[in-house]
């Protein structure tokens, strides 16, 4: 029994299904337009919320690995493409974030209600990290403390604060998680 | 089996992070009608009435916020203009006591009464649809584009002064760089005065007059606008803000200068293209 259901398990973990690539389209849609019409409004000292990132983890923690990089990677392209952003800068920082997101949930227990949260936090911070990275490359520079004070710390704050909200949207879209670790699919 | 998940996933995320890296180079190298451009471009015509809508839903609830933010600085805003009225006010007494003094307070009242732009140039109205949501970037992007006449490098202004310039062209849309993104650049001057310079953007989101000599005299109040002069894609006399604290430092050169912008760019909604 415990077998047949691991099997059915990695089958859907492959490929998902055409309900559920539906509802990971119309949140792919609803993290586009939050992205680009919600968030830009909403400054607080000085850092607006990353609803992109948020979905992205929540779907990664709820998904895994590898949907949260390919689910990453279209809400990265997409918000490039709205924003006329330079394509792939928030493609290559959301797929990493997508990819580690899910490998926390593949390897990590998700039952504690923290865990989105942490999820969240570890995230903003790794893409903050990756993106400050790509625009030092790209000739664009702050300065150290500035970039720590208003922009990383709000941005940790406001993305954490967010998590478990956005984290329920998701789950109650994609109709519940998975069981996501190895050692509880046998 | 657990080997090959394992494999599987390492290769769709390696993949996934390639093409991430390829768009970004191509998009980097290649020209602004290249593969990756036109793509973007195509996409965009899908997504800017999408934006148009949302952006205009959003509205009401973008003003109640601003409101409730502007009700927290009122008081310290209501302090600082009684003390810019005063300053403002010795500086035109001041001023009125030359023959060019008088010229220069004239050219400002042109400036005022909106004779600013030549005949030949042409107004493209539009909207603002999205924005940028990092700090890196002081950008938005507008619901004109190639099919309107617009070109890249074109002002972009509203009723309050200069906005930006025009950044990036697509058919549908464009993207506008505001004047306090870190990479922007504007030729400007201040008036009444001779002194002139470059405003620059920065990360922080202040605006700063730099390059104007020592020996040129600058006050806090003053008004800087563009100085269009030769080779400058801005007409003269476009207001950008006011002067806002002079300061200069033994060890340097150049005066450093804040300007307050003339925009608010909180609130910026509807724009206008300068089509030259």
């Amino acid at each position: 029994m415990n077998a047949r259901r691991a099997s059915t398990e990695t089958a859907t973990r492959s490929l998902p299904s055409g309900g559920e690539l539906a509802r990971l389209g119309a949140l792919l849609f609803a993290a586009l337009l939050l992205q680009t019409t919600v968030a830009p409004n909403i400054r607080i000292v000085g850092a607006s919320p990353d609803f992109a990132l948020i979905i992205v983890v929540s779907v990664a923690l709820l998904r895994g690995s590898e949907v949260g990089a390919v689910f990453g990677f279209l809400t990265g392209t997409l918000v490039g493409v709205a924003l006329l952003e330079p394509l792939g800068m928030s493609a290559l920082v959301l797929v990493v974030v997508g990819y580690f997101a899910g490998r926390y949930a593949e390897t990590a227990d998700l039952s504690a209600p923290v865990a989105p949260l942490v999820g969240v936090f570890a995230a903003t911070l790794l893409a903050n990290v990756l993106f400050a990275t790509l625009q030092y490359l790209l000739e664009r520079q702050v300065p150290f403390g500035f970039w720590v004070g208003r922009v990383l710390l709000p941005s940790l704050v406001l993305n954490t604060l967010l998590a478990t909200v956005f984290y329920l949207f998701v789950r109650f879209v994609l109709g519940g998680g998975r069981v996501l670790r190895a050692d509880q699919e046998a | 089996m657990n080997r090959r998940r394992v494999l599987q996933r390492r290769l769709v995320a390696a993949v996934l992070v390639l093409l991430s890296l390829g768009l970004l180079t191509l998009y980097f190298r290649e020209a602004d009608n290249g593969l990756v451009h036109r793509v973007q471009d195509g996409a965009l015509r899908v997504v800017t009435p999408l934006q148009e809508g949302s952006a205009r839903a959003i509205e009401p609830f973008r003003d109640g916020w601003n409101w409730i933010a502007d009700l927290f600085g009122a008081k310290a805003e209501n302090e600082r203009l009684k003390k810019e009225v005063e300053v403002l006010r010795a500086a035109v007494a001041e001023e009125l006591t030359t023959q060019a003094e008088n010229d220069e307070l004239r050219a400002l009242l042109e400036m005022q009464r909106g004779r600013i732009y030549p005949d030949d140039v042409g107004f493209v109205p539009a909207r603002v649809i999205a924005r940028s949501t990092t700090a890196w970037y002081s950008t938005v992007t507008i619901d004109v584009g190639r099919d309107d006449g617009v070109q890249q490098f074109d002002a972009v202004v509203n009723g309050q002064g200069l906005v930006g310039r025009i950044e990036s062209v697509k058919a549908s849309a464009c993207q506008v760089q505001l004047i306090t993104d870190q990479q922007s650049y504007v030729d400007a001057m201040v008036v009444p005065g001779q002194a002139e310079g470059l405003v620059a953007g920065s990360v922080t989101g202040s605006v700063s007059l730099q390059f104007v000599a020592k020996s040129e005299e600058v006050k806090a109040g003053q008004f800087v606008v563009t100085s269009g002069r030769q080779g400058s894609i801005f007409v003269r006399g476009i207001p950008i803000g006011q002067v806002e604290s002079v300061g200069a430092q033994e060890v340097e050169l150049y005066q450093s200068i804040t300007v307050r912008p003339a925009v608010d760019f909180r609130k910026l909604d509807i724009v206008m293209v300068v089509r030259r």
